[in-house]
């Protein structure tokens, strides 16, 4: 069949695509809580946020400097995950009372944590690679971003 | 109907809606509300062709209309605003579908392999476009959903997803020989 059958085919069927599909599920109610968060006060824990200034700056520090990051590579990645640890226990205790807005969101801890593990193992295997840190770095922030918008529906998850 | 009734039936319209869009600056949530019953087939449509995943398009639409709610003052009237906020919605959903996908893929450039894998299902006559464009590797999805579907320029693909115009070109010519294959016209 030629090209320009294929062409009218395929025009025809963007033509007939539905532009006013609706969602499943009421999208409404969430927006709504979501404006109303957005006039009060986010409550965030200080500490945590604190903790991840300093580990966010440190891991930024150590990427210009990548000769101290092939020396002490395996403290420092047990600093970052203690670090971690503690500013995720800080958080699962600050919502330990709040509802959490989605059912999966440990099922996406645990990926976040397989992730951690593998980066980890990498970097058993190459301490000189400052990237690697980076990225361990970047999953235990997807893991507090993950937290605190599933337990504070201000913003994406509702 | 004549011309002029159309015309005085346009602009009342238009009228009701820059006086919903004034309302909701002003904070009034009602007006908001009416504007989002008016306007989510249409973003939902376009987040749910943008992501290929119908939970991950419902949550981008209303990431969209949060954001809205703050970006309204930035409407000037230039354009009508269902083209604005279908701009706004473009960036929005590209923006949450880069925060949403798995780190590995963002971080090593690894292409979701469905659909190579994918066979041709049907003949050219019973295929669901959408559906095929579900399975479309992310950048030449995001890239044919704009082109192809939405009328967006290359240009302006290619700002608004961070590629080079060239990218953007070549991302759609091999989501054009993904569905002709798919479509049986290969």
């Amino acid at each position: 069949m030629s090209n320009q059958q294929f062409e009218q085919d395929l025009r025809n069927k963007i033509d007939q695509l539905d532009k006013n599909m609706q969602p499943q599920r009421d999208l409404w109610t969430g927006i709504e809580v979501a404006l109303s968060e957005q006039h009060t006060t986010k409550k965030k824990p200080y500490l945590a946020i604190a903790a991840s200034v300093m580990v966010v700056g440190l891991v930024g520090w150590l990427g210009l400097k990548s000769d101290i990051v092939a020396d002490n590579s395996p403290q420092l990645v047990q600093t970052l995950t203690q670090q971690h640890q503690q500013q995720m226990q800080g958080l699962l205790v600050t919502y330990a009372d709040a509802p959490a807005l989605t059912n999966d969101w440990q099922q996406q801890l645990d990926e976040l944590d397989r992730a951690a593990d593998a980066i980890k193992q990498a970097l058993a295997k190459d301490p000189n690679n400052p990237a690697l840190l980076k990225m361990l770095q970047q999953v235990y922030q997807q893991q507090i971003d993950l937290v605190e918008k599933v337990h504070a529906p201000g913003w994406q998850r509702i | 109907m004549t011309l002029a009734t159309n015309v005085i039936e346009a602009e009342a319209k238009f009228d009701q809606e820059t006086r919903l869009i004034n309302a909701a600056r002003g904070g009034d949530k009602q007006a908001f509300q009416t504007l989002y019953q008016k306007y989510i087939g249409m973003v939902y449509s376009l987040c749910f062709r943008l992501m290929g995943d119908g939970p991950l398009a419902e949550d981008a639409s209303q990431e969209v209309f949060i954001q809205l709610w703050k970006k309204l003052e930035n409407y000037r009237g230039d354009s009508k605003f269902s083209t604005w906020l279908h701009s706004v919605t473009a960036n929005i959903a590209i923006s949450y579908l880069r925060k949403q996908r798995g780190w590995l893929q963002r971080m090593f450039h690894i292409e979701d392999t469905d659909a190579i894998n994918t066979e041709a299902e049907g003949s050219a006559g019973d295929v669901d476009l959408d559906e095929y464009v579900k399975r479309l590797p992310e950048r030449a999805r995001i890239v044919f959903v704009l082109h192809a579907i939405e009328g967006y320029r290359h240009e302006e693909i290619a700002s608004m997803t961070n590629m080079a115009v060239g990218s953007s070109k070549a991302q759609y010519h091999r989501a054009k020989q993904l569905l002709k294959e798919w479509m049986g016209y290969e």
